[in-house]
């Protein structure tokens, strides 16, 4: 097995990468990717911060991931869902309030 | 030390995919670098010793992800998005303070718990000490049918709400987007789908048995299954309609009503909810699952309402 | 370290050379044309040799078999995907007229 503080130290990492491009982007799919990217360092916390049984990671945040990982699948899958609409009604693929905090981009 | 450098490269490479995924130039090169990101997060995965995640993730988190990403993509720029290419950063002042405040609290939370001489889970053990008694090998599918019962099924359920809410946003009437190349097909496609249909179907249906035992599980198979249905898409061979046949009715509703029905059945005899009557329920509602897991994504990823066979040859 | 160990440490490194080879030859080469050249030699080579490799490494037959059948199929997957990206790198650049016989 991998040695685990590399990971979590993975994780903390990954999250302030999320956080940090979920105020900064604009592109609402950017804003998705970030989203993820912050799931996914959870996913690592959750499942490397248990104590190990019999070598393996213990069964019970696997599980609680292995639910996770679909249900951002879903919920991934929605937002997309709205950003197409949103493009279709107001040709934007950024929220109102992101423009008017700066730039020129529409 | 080659371990070390392993995890190393692979931590070194999430990290700077996850970085070219939110800043990188064109947001079409940031869908890439964000499917490259899941196949790495399932090498981690199967690092840190969790091959159900690393396979979930390989195929959910990063397959159909990316797929539903690179389809959305498509579909903004079938409707005039020509700011796409361009990735303007927000200038705010409090971004980096916030965001290195949230990474220092994850990596406390992580440390606090490597460190803290912990006992090993309480509910891991009773898992691990219960599995013998239903037959399973697979302590994760145990704890996703036995002891998250419920778990479980609301996540059946997210799923097909995530569905119905897509659909609901859809509207009707934007076929510009799927609209195909006119060129001919290749014989090789034929030939690959052929191929690799069958062998799709059958990698499902031997991770779905293997799930009770050994790496797989219901979650795992779905997933597998709805990437055939999307190379079924890609090519043609089966076209979208606005509404649903009742064959892909059943499908979609398949896991949720035989997971209630069955989670139901228990009442009857006195027994909680959701207490599982034996091997062959685990393996009816796997089944299920899977169908519907797969008929979600694939309707999900065709942005249609329903599908159909398309006759041409 | 045994003969089977050295001899499939043997065939993990050249098929990790003809990886390192394709990558460099998908990042440097002109055009998709040359780019996929290069790359159909990492996917085919590259990859059959790591499979033997790992099967001579795992001593089973089943693993083995396993190996052999992702290899196989990765083989497949490579072809079309190849010649459907050459296809359509062919047909937007070439004018109408000098379309292929396909």
């Amino acid at each position: 097995m991998a040695d685990l503080g590399l990971y979590v130290f993975a994780a903390a990492l990954l999250f302030g990468i999320g956080v940090y491009g979920l105020i900064v982007a604009r592109h609402l799919m950017r804003k998705l990717f970030a989203i993820n990217i912050m799931g996914n360092a959870i996913f690592i916390l959750m499942v490397t911060a248990a104590r190990p049984l019999d070598g393996a990671p213990d069964p019970v945040p696997q599980a609680l991931v292995l639910t996770g990982i679909v249900i951002a699948v879903s919920a991934t899958a929605f937002a997309l869902a709205l950003m197409v609409r949103l493009h279709r009604e107001t040709g934007q693929v950024s929220l109102s309030a992101d423009n008017e905090s700066g730039g020129d981009d529409g | 030390m080659m371990a070390l450098l392993l995890d190393g490269l692979i931590v070194l490479a999430l990290v700077s995919l996850a970085v070219q995924a939110i800043s990188g130039r064109s947001l079409f090169r940031g869908i890439i670098h964000f499917v490259v990101f899941g196949l790495t997060m399932a090498l981690a995965w199967a690092r840190i010793g969790a091959p159900d995640l690393a396979m979930a993730e390989a195929a959910i988190g990063a397959g159909l992800t990316g797929a539903l990403m690179m389809v959305a993509y498509r579909r903004l720029v079938a409707q005039g998005d020509n700011h796409s290419p361009r990735a303007p950063a927000q200038k705010s002042r409090l971004a980096i303070p916030i965001a290195v405040g949230s990474g220092l609290l994850v990596g406390v939370i992580g440390l606090g718990a490597l460190l803290a001489d912990n006992p090993p889970g309480e509910a891991g053990l009773i898992v691990l000490e219960t599995l013998p008694e239903y037959g399973l090998g697979n302590a994760i599918t145990g704890v996703l049918l036995l002891f998250r019962g419920l778990d479980t099924l609301l996540e059946i359920a997210v799923l097909l709400t995530a569905l119905l809410a897509a659909r609901a946003l859809a509207g009707t009437g934007d076929s510009s987007a799927t609209a195909r190349t006119q060129h001919p097909e290749t014989p090789l496609v034929g030939a690959l789908l052929a191929v690799v249909i069958p062998l799709t179907i059958l990698v499902a249906v031997h991770l779905l048995r293997a799930g009770t035992h050994e790496t797989g599980g219901a979650f795992q198979a779905g997933a597998v299954l709805a990437a055939a249905g999307v190379l079924l898409v890609l090519s043609g061979r089966v076209s979208r309609t606005d509404t649903a046949g009742p064959l892909v009715r059943l499908g979609i509703l398949a896991g949720l009503s035989a997971f209630i029905l069955i989670g139901l059945m228990p009442l009857l005899y006195g027994e909680a909810l959701l207490t599982l009557p034996g091997m062959w329920s685990i393996y009816l509602i796997e089944t299920a699952m899977m169908v519907s897991i797969a008929a979600a994504l694939i309707l999900l990823f065709a942005d249609a309402g329903g599908l159909k066979r398309d006759r041409r040859g | 370290m045994s003969v089977e160990e050295g001899i499939a440490l043997l065939f993990l490194l050249a098929g990790c050379a003809f990886y390192l080879a394709g990558t460099i030859g998908l990042l440097r080469f002109p055009d998709v044309f040359c780019r996929l050249h290069a790359l159909t030699k990492a996917d085919n080579v590259g990859l059959g040799l790591v499979c033997v490799g790992l099967a001579l490494l795992s001593g089973q037959a089943r693993v083995a078999s396993m190996l052999l059948l992702i290899w196989l199929v990765g083989l497949l997957a490579a072809t079309v995907s190849a010649h459907l990206i050459a296809r359509h790198a062919y047909e937007r650049d070439a004018p109408p007229e000098h379309e292929g016989p396909s």
